[in-house]
């Protein structure tokens, strides 16, 4: 782990208090920055960290912080995506239960940075204890006078509201995100407009994973050089790897970007329990393909990734051992994004709630190549066309699973 | 080009104009390309939710949406590839895949976004073999309104309606994934006066109206223009009758009337009120002369016409101008009311002519006006001071013609009957049969505004011109025609205002 004493999460779960977070060395950072700097060198700083978005996309934060226009009279919000629901991941829990303070620093640095003066932290609805323990962070840093009309004593003023989700995992995709806050229905917005121009309430905003924002006060901290240095040139810094499966220590592993997947399964992780082996690695969460036991010396970083036919996604590892069966493998993921398809557009709605059905058939009672070739075709018919990422993100895994585990499963339906 | 910068870009090899801010939907549609869309409406904000009118940008990667993207100056665009034709043919099988396919029974059928658009992209065998969600077909979702979801594409244009245009918001979405559908909250339904656009707008046949409902097809109806006449803003409509069609006893010739797009007045839609007037179109017309509250079949309105005439030349010269009274109204055209100015006033002299309208209403904030006539500025324009007459003035008259029978709106029938006992000669010229009917000699059937052609002019003073829609029934004749044949049994030239 990350050895020369940086580090996003603490190791304990008891050291989130505004006191602990002070004594190493917690808002110092943000002080440095609100008192010194000016708002466009941290702008570009951030940039020059090549900070990618650790929500999924991997869009690098610098950048989409420059798209929001300055100037203006309307107000501009920071939306920070907590809405953690991609199967398979779970770190943003962790920055919020043992780091709230490492998120609100990111939060001053990122709304002063921008220009913002109201932040929202939007929690999964499930998450009710993170999102207990981050108002009760918040309320200390108000009264430490971190948050609020005048943070450090400055002319600096900065509001952060917790606002929680009911339950959609729809609502982690940024525009369904600002739908879901303004009170409406959790569906996304159609682009362009991008958010950084036409987001919460019309105005511009900025939205970003929790991990992105708490990673934000190490790069103003050690600069854009030390953080780049800490991952790769083209995606800077470590970042948090979450293992669930078969392995024999699962949990999150803080780790520079492009460390080999393989050892962060079998070195960090402790591999496979005694006598089992791996069959196949989901590397970012469920929406990225699948890769086989012999895809997994990659480097988990963007781009990598994304040459490997699939993705670094939210970096939510799960590890699938041998003797699971792929058509059940088949079955939850069909079932998790027709379940959790919003309805709103076309494809999604429909394809995703017509593979399961075609699943949920061939499983009980057997079917033919053809049905594998139809839910192919059908997934297909979602890519490209639906109205969000997520109808991509449901269609390619289920795609990869087919196309990998073709011959078991051929022989699973055969009767 | 609404005043704002012309972009030139070519959209399948044609080069085209369009207004800056144009979307390529709307920019094709006018370059006479049709690209396939269900969400999208003119009137109503983009959604880019069906996925349907994807189409081919040069330089661009994926598919876009032509109802979000706006168009850009050397812009090129595709519509008709491979591509986008297999874009579309997945977009629209996933929908059949989930419809009931009850064409036979819909109404829509026939015009209907779903069945062209599939006939057009050939998509003649099913792959969807798995059950089908069984949903409820027939909720009812006020002003007769009912709402089968099977046939539901979710194109939202309905919720979209009720909260960008009415702003009364009474349908939403309810529930998730594919068991999303539309419905009303808890018991509050649909309940304004613009509650018949949501049939329109609806691009299946999933929210119907009762009054169509099951009553004939699409396809044996003729569509026809013309101008509302039941307020004064004057919407484009279109009168929607079986014409050439054999009628059966009882049948309608209206069957409906539905909202016509014209930006300067209406936009896209009319209110319920006018819906409402295929009744005043068909229903209690008066189809033949009718004498002493008789019908007389084979009279025709010509020879009525000759009884007017010889009960005006019965009353000596001096006498006429204050002894024949004749009361209009503000449904009569502008070309008709120059006639009755030119035989009445200019003519026969007279001083005695009156107006009787149907009294205000409330108006609200979107089309319809208080005033509930059609050309109350056009009686203006033709140089008449609309006044109601006393009753004592109705019974000073020695022969009374009353067009229209609104004076029953102004006053009680036993007053209006005992005023009229001592007018020795009286006709009512009325498109509807009723209580007036009993008080008069003779009653000459009229045409209501659908059956005639002529000007209105609005509330905006907008002048507007119509066509016949469809044919008056039988014996009724439209006014301008009966006080033509008057002015010409009176021997009275109206020179330029006799509009034949």
């Amino acid at each position: 782990m990350a050895e020369n004493g940086f580090r996003l999460l603490p190791g304990d779960d008891e050291s989130w208090r505004l006191e602990a977070y002070l004594r190493r060395g917690g808002y110092d950072t943000a002080r440095k920055v609100l008192t010194s700097m000016a708002p466009a060198d941290v702008v570009a700083e951030v940039r020059k960290a090549f900070l990618r978005g650790r929500g999924g996309a991997g869009f690098p934060a610098g950048v989409k912080w420059g798209f929001v226009p300055q100037g203006g009279a309307v107000p501009k919000y920071l939306c920070v995506n907590a809405d953690e629901a991609e199967p398979g991941t779970f770190k943003d829990r962790l920055v919020l239960l043992r780091a709230p303070h490492q998120l609100l620093e990111g939060i001053l640095i990122t709304a002063f940075a921008v220009g913002i003066r109201t932040a929202f932290v939007y929690v999964r609805g499930e998450y009710a204890r993170v999102a207990w323990r981050l108002e009760e962070a918040i309320a200390e840093a108000r009264s430490a006078g971190y948050i609020g009309p005048h943070v450090f004593g400055t002319d600096f003023r900065l509001d952060v509201a917790v606002h929680q989700g009911a339950g959609a995992y729809i609502c982690g995709e940024e525009t369904a995100l600002l739908e879901s806050l303004e009170g409406r229905r959790g569906q996304p917005r159609v682009r362009p407009p991008f958010p950084a121009v036409v987001g919460l309430f019309r105005s511009p905003t900025v939205i970003n994973n929790v991990e992105t924002i708490a990673t934000v006060p190490q790069i103003l901290a050690r600069g854009a050089n030390w953080f780049l240095g800490r991952g790769l040139p083209k995606d800077g810094g470590t970042r948090l790897y979450c293992v669930s499966g078969a392995v024999r220590r699962p949990g999150a592993y803080e780790l520079p970007a492009g460390t080999p997947l393989r050892e962060i399964i079998e070195v960090h992780a402790g591999g496979p329990p005694e006598g089992r082996s791996i069959k196949a690695v989901i590397p970012g969460g469920l929406s990225a393909p699948l890769l086989t036991p012999g895809e997994i010396d990659v480097p988990m970083d963007v781009e990598s990734l994304a040459r490997a036919g699939s993705m670094l996604g939210s970096a939510g590892i799960i590890v699938i051992p041998d003797g699971t069966a792929m058509l059940d493998v088949l079955l939850v993921t069909a079932r998790f994004y027709a379940h959790e398809s919003c309805g709103k557009c076309t494809p999604c709605r429909i394809g995703t709630s017509w593979i399961l059905k075609i699943v949920g058939r061939i499983r009980s009672a057997g079917g033919s190549p053809a049905d594998l070739d139809l839910i192919l075709r059908l997934a297909d018919g979602i890519r490209g066309k639906a109205l969000c990422p997520l109808g991509e993100g449901a269609a390619m895994p289920i795609q990869a699973l087919i196309t990998k585990f073709r011959d078991e499963l051929e022989r699973a339906v055969a009767r | 080009m609404n005043g704002k910068n012309p972009v030139g870009l070519t959209i399948d090899g044609l080069k085209v104009q369009a207004a800056e801010g144009t979307n390529i939907l709307r920019a094709a549609e006018q370059a006479g390309i049709d690209i396939p869309h269900f969400c999208y409406h003119p009137g109503l904000e983009v959604e880019g939710s069906c996925r349907m009118c994807l189409v081919e940008i040069e330089g661009l990667p994926k598919l876009e949406l032509a109802c979000s993207t706006v168009v850009r100056e050397r812009m090129v665009v595709r519509t008709a590839t491979d591509r986008v034709r297999e874009a579309r043919k997945d977009v629209l099988e996933f929908l059949l895949a989930e419809h009931p396919l009850d064409c036979p029974i819909c109404d829509k059928a026939g015009e209907c976004y779903l069945q062209d658009y599939y006939d057009r992209h050939g998509l003649y065998a099913s792959r969807m073999v798995e059950p089908r969600e069984r949903r409820d077909k027939k909720v009812p979702i006020g002003r007769g309104l009912l709402l089968d979801r099977e046939r539901c594409v979710l194109c939202t244009r309905c919720i979209r309606f009720l909260q960008q245009v009415t702003r009364t918001g009474e349908l939403g979405m309810f529930e998730r994934a594919v068991h999303s559908e539309v419905g009303i909250f808890d018991a509050t339904p649909v309940d304004n006066n613009y509650s018949g656009n949501l049939v329109d707008v609806c691009p299946v046949g999933a929210i119907t109206s009762e009054d169509f409902r099951f009553k004939t097809r699409a396809w044996f109806l003729a569509r026809r223009p013309s101008v509302c006449p039941h307020c004064s803003r004057g919407c484009a409509v279109v009168v929607e009758s079986v014409t050439n069609y054999p009628l059966a006893k009882g049948e309608r010739r209206v069957y409906r009337v539905t909202a016509r797009e014209n930006p300067s007045v209406n936009g896209f839609w009319i209110c319920d009120l006018g819906r409402d007037g295929r009744h005043d179109v068909d229903d209690g017309r008066h189809c033949a002369v009718m004498k002493n509250g008789v019908p007389i079949k084979g009279l025709s309105w010509q020879k009525a016409v000759a009884d007017v005439a010889a009960s005006i030349r019965a009353v000596s010269s001096p006498e006429r101008a204050g002894r024949i009274t004749v009361v209009l109204n503000s449904r009569l055209t502008c070309e008709e009311l120059a006639l009755a100015k030119g035989l009445l006033v200019t003519g026969l002299g007279l001083d005695q002519v009156f107006f009787a309208d149907q009294k205000p209403g409330s108006a609200d904030s979107l089309l319809l006006t208080a005033d509930r006539t059609p050309n109350g500025k056009g009686v203006l324009e033709a140089g008449f001071s609309p006044r109601l007459p006393g009753l004592d003035e109705l019974a000073a008259a020695r022969v009374l013609l009353v067009f229209g029978t609104h004076l029953l709106d102004h006053f009680g029938e036993g007053e209006i009957a005992r005023a009229l006992a001592a007018v020795p000669s009286k006709y009512l010229f009325a498109a509807h049969t009723g209580p007036l009917d009993r008080l008069v000699d003779e009653v000459l059937p009229v045409a209501v505004p659908a059956e005639k052609s002529g000007t209105y002019i609005n509330v905006e003073g907008l002048r507007q011109s119509f066509v016949r829609a469809l044919r008056p029934p039988d014996e009724a004749a439209p006014e301008g025609a009966i006080l033509s044949c008057l002015a010409s049994s009176l021997g009275v030239s109206l020179g330029d205002a006799d509009a034949r």
